[in-house]
């Protein structure tokens, strides 16, 4: 097959884009690909550092881009969209918001639906959180019901709120 | 010896040579391989081996370990034309293992792109069995290697191409009338609004070579293994549908057999074939068995001749060091015996 840019050299890649749900496809010779800025799979990321660099100023973004570094492999972020390989399974937890854009861009989906051998963790910080609220939840429903037993209606109105905003914020925890 | 997989004609044979599952895994542990010292890959190697070898499933014993830095150049090559492992696994010597299963239906190449890459492969259309056993395998490995996973993106691997599911899920297809007809590269547009991809199986060139075609499923975050595996599924079944209407009307005109019979001729009688010319021949005679024009030769044998031909192949086969011209030599020998054979046998 032909390039479909040049119409002269023979076409090696195949690059396909899901935008909205809409396919479109394009075989391309490597130059051509190269020109269009299809070199690898993460080129297009350093579009989102220099939009970066233009909200934080220059020096902060690009000192920022350059000392994070992923404690699992010790690779940074710009590595790892030069090299179109990720180092380890902790940077896609390190650069999860700025890996996710190729990641929707190569699927069109963001989310796993397959396979699944162990139960979704909550990370030890998250659990502590629901924890207390729970702890928190269950102190003022005590407050609650002394207040009826009391007929401190007006007491029991407030407590009933708190509750309720609480249990809103904690996902009906 | 029993059959290997690739000397089998499966289900859907005429059209679907072989299915194929394979998924990438990574261990939690270590850093993906483009990030591991040879020290740590050698590590990854050790543990993979011992979670296979003393995996808790009935087919463990059965696995034999390839280390491939061990093996001669054609040793290699002839791995990849068994369809046993990818070209990037031989490419380097990294240190890199293979373990392999008696009947090469199963292959775990460790240190590849990512730490395993486990294969499933099968004759005929067998997308469903395939996974069974593949997904069996992958949480008896699981429990003993613990894989990186994480809840939103499911498997973790080296190339975010791979993310989620971790499956590529593929058939490879014989469509000699489909591409005769010059309706493939439609039906390649088509696909992609599905999520599948089709490209030839031999060769670089704009046609594929003998007519082969290998139909993967593109996308695996998003969408499960069984929802991949269905829409792989129904295209290959329409596939397949199309193609043997196609072959029902080409193998009417009489250019179509003309071209089948001399092919037969030629395989039966040349004294030199290179191995895209014999490929090419092979294809023919396959079109010729399934719409009855031929008979004195099965599929089985064709599909062995494939690979038996093929040029690493055929060395370790004969135990030579063959040169390009030797190899030619050899090849039309091995597939004259079988033509010779199997006709003097029906008559």
């Amino acid at each position: 097959m032909l390039c479909e840019q040049c119409k002269k050299n023979q076409a090696n890649t195949h690059v396909k884009s899901i935008i909205n749900g809409e396919v479109t496809e394009l075989s391309l010779c490597s130059s051509c690909a190269a020109k269009m800025g299809y070199g690898n799979v993460f080129d297009h990321m350093f579009d989102i550092g220099s939009m970066m660099s233009g909200f934080m100023g220059e020096p902060m973004a690009s000192a920022l881009a350059q000392e994070r570094k992923c404690p699992g492999c010790g690779l940074s972020f710009a590595q790892i969209s030069k090299g179109g390989r990720v180092g380890c399974a902790k940077c896609y937890d390190v650069f999860y918001d700025r890996l996710l854009p190729s990641i929707k861009r190569i699927h069109g989906n963001t989310i796993h639906t397959g396979k699944r051998l162990r139960k979704p963790q909550l990370t030890s910080g998250e659990a502590a959180v629901q924890n207390a609220a729970a702890e928190k939840i269950a102190a003022l429903s005590q407050d609650l019901k002394n207040a009826v037993a009391n007929q401190e209606y007006e007491k029991a109105a407030k407590l009933r709120d708190k509750i309720n905003e609480l249990k809103a914020q904690n996902g009906g925890v | 010896m029993e059959k290997k997989w690739y000397e089998k004609n499966g289900t859907d044979g005429d059209v679907v040579i072989s299915t194929r599952i394979r998924f990438a895994r990574n261990l939690e542990e270590y850093p993906f391989p483009i990030r591991c010292s040879r020290d740590i890959r050698q590590k990854i190697n050790e543990k993979v081996k011992d979670a296979v070898l003393n995996s808790n499933s009935v087919i463990s014993s059965r696995f034999s370990c390839i280390n491939i830095d061990e093996l001669d150049p054609s040793g290699k090559v002839s791995l990849v034309e068994r369809h046993l492992v990818s070209p990037e696994f031989i490419s380097e010597d990294q240190g890199r293992c293979l373990l392999l299963l008696d009947d090469e239906s199963v292959s775990v190449m460790i240190n590849e792109e990512d730490h395993i890459r486990l294969q499933v492969m099968q004759e005929g259309f067998e997308l469903d069995k395939a996974y069974e056993l593949a997904s069996r395998l992958d949480t008896l490995l699981d429990e003993r290697l613990k894989f990186a996973f994480s809840d939103k993106l499911g498997y973790l691997t080296q190339c975010p191409t791979n993310l989620g599911t971790g499956m590529r899920a593929s058939v490879m297809l014989h469509l000699p009338a489909l591409q005769a007809t010059k309706a493939m590269r439609k039906i390649s547009e088509n696909l992609s609004k599905l999520g599948l991809t089709i490209r030839g199986a031999f060769g670089e060139g704009s046609e594929p070579v003998a007519c082969m075609y290998q139909l993967s499923n593109q996308i695996t975050l998003g969408i499960s293994e069984k929802t991949a595996i269905e829409n792989l599924k129904s295209i290959t079944t329409q596939l397949v549908n199309q193609e043997l209407n196609a072959r029902q009307a080409l193998a009417k005109e009489i250019t179509v057999q003309d071209k089948i019979y001399r092919s037969y001729g030629i395989l039966q009688n040349a004294r030199l074939l290179s191995g895209e010319e014999a490929l090419n021949h092979l294809s023919n005679i396959r079109m010729g068995i399934t719409t009855k024009l031929i008979s004195s030769i099965s599929l089985d044998t064709i599909n062995r001749l494939i690979v038996e031909t093929q040029p690493a192949t055929l060395i370790k086969l004969t135990g030579k060091p063959l040169d390009s011209a030797q190899r030619d030599k050899i090849r039309a020998e091995i597939v004259r015996k079988e033509f010779g054979i199997q006709a003097s046998q029906k008559k």
